[in-house]
Parts: structure tokens; sequence; C-alpha cells
């Protein structure tokens, strides 16, 4: 792809987020949503590969569905209300309508589908984009919509953790396991997204930071499925010695960063009182749990056999940046300690 | 508290910048000074209440006995694993030595910890150290299975706890150990309550184990490497005592009547596992079923809540640690040699490693609670606290105590007695090493005979 179209679109990328983020208007929200999908499908096609265009074609029309709900519902809302102002909804219908479509672009179950699929089509650095930057613009939308309607956001809160840990459990390729990781994570931040946005602003954040790591690490060994990750270590020994805490990470078990969104999301919950909710959200941690278990064992926890010549590529100089990983790495792994920090920066930024 | 925990994280840089020539000569000697100074813990136990406080951090009679063991257990874990890892190339002996190394660290800020939910972060913390530990220095295949099995059911248990400490701490207010016991008794009426209660106490029992969820043990014990077992069994199953004697004393109202069935469960696993012990071919899965066994007993000195359970407890726990990391250790020298667990297949070893015997002898005589080793003193005093809360368990305890000796006596005679089979002639002689850790193993808990108010804990 020339560098000028690349950079256009890129452009295109954060401008059609920026202008969701800045937009109290409906139709301007609606408008940056739209940039922002038009600009990620050529990215999402430039390997001219059957796989790759079957997952545009499908992300296209996943999005497309979603802006055209959202479209209606707004106009719905501009109907009944008279007005197009993002916050200050009144009317539950065209409300309960906008979450549903937000649900379908984030890709919350039962609407979550296409994503493993779409993410399995495309590639790691691409797959990174679509399960971060592209979850911002709906999310933040999610955030300024102060739903009326709790019981809607627990549902899809709670199925998608579900089904993101079920999804993944049969899964042996890796993109798809990150894209169900992506859908339990997202369950979690909707869950506790009406009683505490800033908490599920930390959430969201800390998610990128752990699934920024997973992507990268499994780009630098050039995995895709579960077999290829146990030559991983002659490819780069450190870094698949440190992957399980990254794993586990996305696992939220004590004491790597992962466990710090889950433990104030439940301390939320026990304050509202959903203690049977808290319970089943933290045993169903434990079904996500069992395939970055499973991830872990084949990187790093066996070493199958394997001749002299296939130890050594780890000797050879690499190419790929690798500051970006080790960052995002240690970020995922020792963050936990100053939790009361990172809770009092994202308290400041949600007022 | 940081004159130990630092040294204990330097331990780290100093296992990746030693010549690899003196890797485990300067850490074992580092993590023994370590331990050596963990005795000075010890001095201000005969006062009631807590010392070296600080803001985060102290010890108390409950706590100091078991931080000791912690420390003492690293030197023996290093000593113990030598020759196993020889082969390995040298990062990954200096990986193996960072693992415990950092077990150590988060077993000390577990026992130390003056706050509910720091004591929960780090009990969860240990879990990922052992969880390598099994699975990737385990031999047999079958270490993944036991590595999940592991995983699983401490967590299954403990994150049910995490929501009812978030919950107590709505109520309370505070969730530290220094004011728990003073706030006013809650009013725990509703079914709610009830499984509070319950996951209260949950991951403990899970941990322990109680009889019937205890079937990661033996697993993991079989799978791990000997570190592995040795930790395992001395120090992060007294996790789960440690932490129900704290609990215990906020759910006051409710154990009273909600106890009964964990009791006669935990009592009945006494027996059960016993009598698995007796059928044992596998020298390292007899041990771990004995310790089910013994940590049956603890589980009804605790829930008993009388200042003899308590004590009866925290000795035979502390007992039980050092003795059942000797057999573990025992077991490896056996495995190092014969490279099988199978007892038939190691019998008679008396002809051969005759000092070894002498080892095996002792540590047999522990395991079944010989007077006057602290073991007795911590069943006898379970024993007699239950017997005097309902006369029925004695045969439940008693009929336990009898299956302890059978199977310690099975265990001795099958792998010490009887003709040397003669595939096994050609066996490497004990070295000093071996012995040495036996020693520190056995030496600790045949001195504490003569001070065992070190060890009482509350009542001390």
């Amino acid at each position: 792809m020339s560098p000028f179209i690349l950079a256009t679109l890129l452009f295109a990328l954060g401008l059609g987020t920026m202008i969701t983020f800045a937009s109290s208007h409906w139709l301007l929200a609606w408008m940056g949503l739209e940039i922002n999908t038009l600009a990620i499908l050529p990215l999402m096609a430039q390997h001219h590969h059957p796989r790759a265009i079957e997952a545009t074609t499908k992300y296209f029309i996943a999005q497309a569905t979603a802006a055209a709900m959202l479209l209606f519902a707004s106009a719905t809302n501009a109907w009944l209300t008279g007005q197009w102002d993002i916050q200050l909804m009144t009317h539950p219908l065209p409300v309960t309508l906008i979450t549903l479509a937000l649900a379908l672009k984030m890709g919350l179950a039962p609407m979550h589908s296409w994503l493993p699929e779409v993410i399995q089509g495309v590639d790691f650095t691409t797959g990174l984009v679509l399960s971060t930057w592209q979850k911002l613009a709906p999310f933040v939308l999610l955030l300024q919509l102060q739903p009326t309607n709790s019981t809607l956001l627990l549902a899809l809160g709670t199925a998608s953790t579900l089904v993101g840990g079920w999804g993944g459990l049969n899964q042996t390729q890796l993109r798809k396991i990150l894209a169900y990781s992506s859908i339990a994570h997202l369950g979690w931040m909707t869950i506790v997204l009406q009683f505490s946005p800033s908490l599920a602003l930390l959430t969201l954040i800390v998610y990128f930071t752990m699934t920024f790591s997973a992507f990268l690490m499994f780009k630098l060994n050039n995995s895709t499925n579960l077999n290829s990750l146990a030559i991983s270590w002659t490819k780069a020994p450190v870094a698949t010695a440190l992957a399980p805490l990254v794993l586990l990470s996305l696992g939220g078990l004590p004491p790597l960063t992962g466990f710090m969104s889950k433990w104030l999301i439940l301390q939320e919950l026990t304050k509202q009182d959903l203690m049977p909710l808290a319970t089943l959200l933290a045993l169903s941690a434990l079904l996500s749990l069992y395939f970055y278990l499973r991830l872990a064992y084949s990187l790093t926890l066996t070493v199958s056999p394997n001749t002299l010549i296939g130890t050594t590529p780890w000797r050879h100089p690499t190419s790929h940046l690798t500051l970006l990983l080790s960052t995002s790495t240690v970020a995922t792994v020792f963050l936990l300690p100053i939790t009361p920090a990172i809770v009092t920066l994202f308290s400041l930024l949600g007022t | 508290m940081l004159k130990i925990l630092l040294p204990t994280l330097m331990l780290i840089p100093t296992a990746w910048l030693v010549p690899g020539k003196w890797l485990w000569p300067t850490t074992l000697l580092h993590s023994l000074i370590i331990a050596l100074i963990s005795l000075t813990w010890l001095t201000n136990l005969s006062e009631v209440g807590w010392s070296s406080l600080g803001s985060y951090l102290a010890t108390d009679a409950l706590s100091t006995p078991l931080l000791v063991l912690t420390c003492w257990l690293l030197p023996l874990m290093l000593l113990a694993s030598q020759n196993h890892t020889a082969s390995e190339p040298i990062n990954r002996q200096r990986m193996y030595v960072t693992l415990l190394t950092s077990l150590q660290f988060f077993l000390i800020l577990a026992f130390g910890a003056t706050e509910v939910i720091m004591f929960y972060v780090m009990f969860e913390a240990t879990l990922i150290p052992t969880l390598i530990l099994i699975t990737r220095w385990g031999n047999q295949a079958e270490r993944l299975n036991a590595g999940t099995y592991f995983l699983f059911y401490t967590l299954a248990g403990s994150l049910p706890l995490l929501v009812a400490l978030l919950l107590l701490q709505n109520n309370a207010g505070s969730l530290s150990l220094l004011t728990l016991a003073y706030s006013p008794p809650m009013q725990l009426t509703t079914y709610g309550d009830k499984l509070w209660w319950a996951a209260c106490l949950l991951a403990f029992l899970v941990k322990m184990p109680l009889y019937g969820v205890h079937l990661w043990l033996p697993k993991a014990h079989v799978e791990a490497p000997v570190a592995g077992s040795m930790i395992l069994a001395a120090v992060l199953l007294k996790l789960g005592g440690y932490g129900m004697m704290r609990m215990l004393t906020i759910l006051e109202p409710l154990t009273k009547e909600l106890s009964y069935p964990f009791i006669i469960f935990a009592l009945w696993g006494v027996l059960m596992t016993g009598s698995i012990c007796l059928r044992q071919t596998d020298l390292k899965s007899l041990i771990a079923y004995s310790s089910v066994s013994h940590m049956g007993l603890v589980v009804g000195g605790i829930l008993i809540q009388t200042p003899w359970g308590f004590s009866g407890a925290l000795i035979l726990m502390i007992a039980h640690g050092l003795t059942s990391s000797a057999l573990f250790c025992l077991a490896n020298t056996n495995y190092e040699r014969t490279h099988s667990r199978t007892m038939v297949l190691a019998r008679g070893l008396q002809m051969v490693l005759p000092l070894m015997t002498a080892w095996w002898f002792i540590a047999s005589l522990a395991n079944l609670a010989l007077p006057p080793l602290p073991n007795l003193m911590g069943e006898l005093m379970i024993i007699v606290s239950l017997f005097n809360w309902s006369w029925w368990t004695l045969a439940l305890t008693g009929a336990g105590t009898l299956i302890t000796a059978g199977y310690s006596l099975y265990m001795f005679l099958m792998t010490q007695r009887g003709q040397l089979p003669t595939h096994i002639t050609a066996l490497e002689p004990s070295h000093s090493r071996e012995h040495l850790l036996m020693a520190l193993h056995l030496l600790p808990l045949i001195l504490l005979v003569l001070k065992p108010e070190l060890i009482w804990g509350w009542t001390a």
C-alpha cells in the first residue's frame, strides 16, 4: 500500500474516533463512526487474500447494520423528544435501540459472532487495532448515554463474560482466542459501566495494555495457532518466558495487573448489593483462565522435541521493534502494587 | 519485617549475577542467613499481641512460627534441588532459584499481612510460582493436568472468598486484622449470611485440603519436583489453616452450628485418606494422602474453636510441615537413584543406604506422632479438645491415629526392610548434602520438644 494512502487512512481512522469523542449531536457521532469504519476497511483488506476480503465484508456488514440502527434510533429519538443531544436522552425506546446498536458495534454477546471470524481473517496488527482502537468510539458513546435500563447492560455484560469464556474453550486459533478474550473483557466493562464510569474506563485501558502485549508477542513469534506456539521459545526466549505472566494477567490472577480491574469491579458490585452477580462474574473468569492456561502450557511450560538447528533462531538479530512489547509487558505484569494511584488518576479523569 | 523481605528480594539479583559455579552455594548461604535472622522474630513471642508492627506487615504469636518455617524452608529446598537440576542449562537453574525465592517473598507477605485483602492477594499470588514449578519442572506429562487441577480447585474456592471479603469491607468498614477482632458482632441471620460464612471458609478448606475437595493435592504432589512438594506440604497447605484461624474470629455466632458438617467431614477424611494410604503403591502419593489425613485433624481442631484446639492445630501444622517435607526429601533421594516412585521397585534399601534408613526411621516415627515429638503434642491437644466437644469423635480420631501408625509402618517396612531386589544393587551412596538436608529438617523438630511454647500460638 502506498504510504500516502496509508497515512490518509490512518488519519481518517483517528479522525473518525475523535469526531465521535467530540460530538454532542447524534448525527455527528454517527458520522464519526462511519468515517472510522470506512477508514479501517481498506486496511483490513490490504493483503489481497480471500480470507481477509471475507473478514472485511463481514466487518462491513456488521458495522453498517449497527450504524444504520444507530441512525434509525437517533432519528426516532429526535421524532419522539425533539432533540439530537447524546446526553440527557429521556425516552427509553431509542436508548435501548442505541445500546443494542453499540453492543453490536463492539461485539458484545449475543451480537458477538462476527468478531472472532473477523479477527481471525486479518493480521495481528489490524486485529490489535480492531480489538482496541475500534472499541473506543462506541464505548465512549455508551459512557455518555447513561442508560436508564440497567438490566439490559447487566444482561449484555454477563452474557459476554460467559460467552467469551465458553467460546474460547474449543479454539485452537490464537486470533479467535484473543477475540473471545476481548468479548469477555468487554463484558466486565459493560457490567460496571452504569455504576462507575471511571472504573469502566480504567478496565478498558488495563485491557488495552494487556491485549497489546499479547498481540505483539504473538506477532513477534509469528504464531497463529496453538501448535506453532511450541517453537516460540526458539525465536524469542525471554519474551516467551514472560508470556505466561501476560496470559495469566489477561486471566486476572493476582499479583498481576489484570487482577486490578476484576478486583475493583467486584468491589463496586458488592457495594451495589449484587453479590450473586459478582460471584457469577468471578467464577466466569475461570472459564477464560482455562484457555489462557492452555496457551501458557504450550508456550512455555512444556518443551517439545526439536532438532539442534531448530533451537537456534533466537541467535539471529531480529528486525522487530520490541520497545512497545517490552513496555506493555512490564505494565501488564507489574502494575497491581500501584492500584491506588491508578484508581485516583481515573477518578480524576471521570469527574 | 523489611530486614527479611529486602534480603529475600535481593536473592533474585544474586541468583542471576553470581557465576554459574557458585550459584547453589551462594544462594544457599544467602537464604540460610535469612532463615537465621528470621529466628529473631521468635524472641518477642512471650508477649501477647503484635510485634514488628509496620503499616502493612506485623507478626504475632500465630504467624511467627509459620513465617519462620517459610524462611527455613527456602535453604532446604535449594539443598534438595541441587542434584536434579544439575543437568539443566544454567539459566534455567537461575530461573528455578528465582521462582523459589518469589514464592518465599509472597509467603512472607501473606503470613505477615495485617489486612485481610492483602493476605488474600498474596495467598493467590503464591499460585503462579507454584503452578510454574509443577508444570515446568515436573517430570511426567500428567503434570499439566495436575497444574490445571491445582489452579482451578484453589481459584474456584477462593473467588467466592474475594466477594465475601469485599462484602465484609462494606459492612465493617475495614479489613485490618488489628481491629477486626474488636469490631461489634454482626447480626447474621439470613440465608445469605450463611452463604457468606461458607464463602469465607471454603477457600481455606480447599487449600487445606478438606476431604472431598482434596483431589488436586495428591496430583500436584506426585507431579511436582521435590522443592514443589516440599513447599506445598510444608507451607502452602498451612496458608489454609492460618486463614481459617484468622477468619473464624469474625464469623463467631454462625460457626457454632454451621461447622458441624465440616468437622465431621474432616474427621471422616482422616479415616478415609488414611485407609487410602494403606493401599498406596506410589511413595509420593502415599505421603501426599498422609498430608490430607493430618490436615483433616487440623481442620477439626480449628473448627472446634477452643484455645486447645487452636494451639494443637498450630503445633500440628508446624510439626507436619517439617515432617512431611522431610518425607518428600527422602522419597526424592530414592527417586533420584531408582527413577521410580513405585515402592515395590525400591524395597530393602537398608542394605545399600543404611544411614538413610535412620532418617527414614525418625521421619516415620514423627509422622505417626511418637512421644515426645511435637507431632504428638499437636494431635493429642486436638483429640482432647474434640473429645471434650463430643465423645463420639474419639471413635474417628482414635481409629485415625491407629491407621496413621499403620501406614507409617507400612511405608517404612516397604522401603527399608526385607530383601534387596537384584536390580538395584548398584545404587549411588548417599551424599553428605542429603544427610545435611535431613538433619536440618529433623533437628528443629526434635529441638522443639524442649521449647514447645514457640509454636503454641495465642495461648503462649
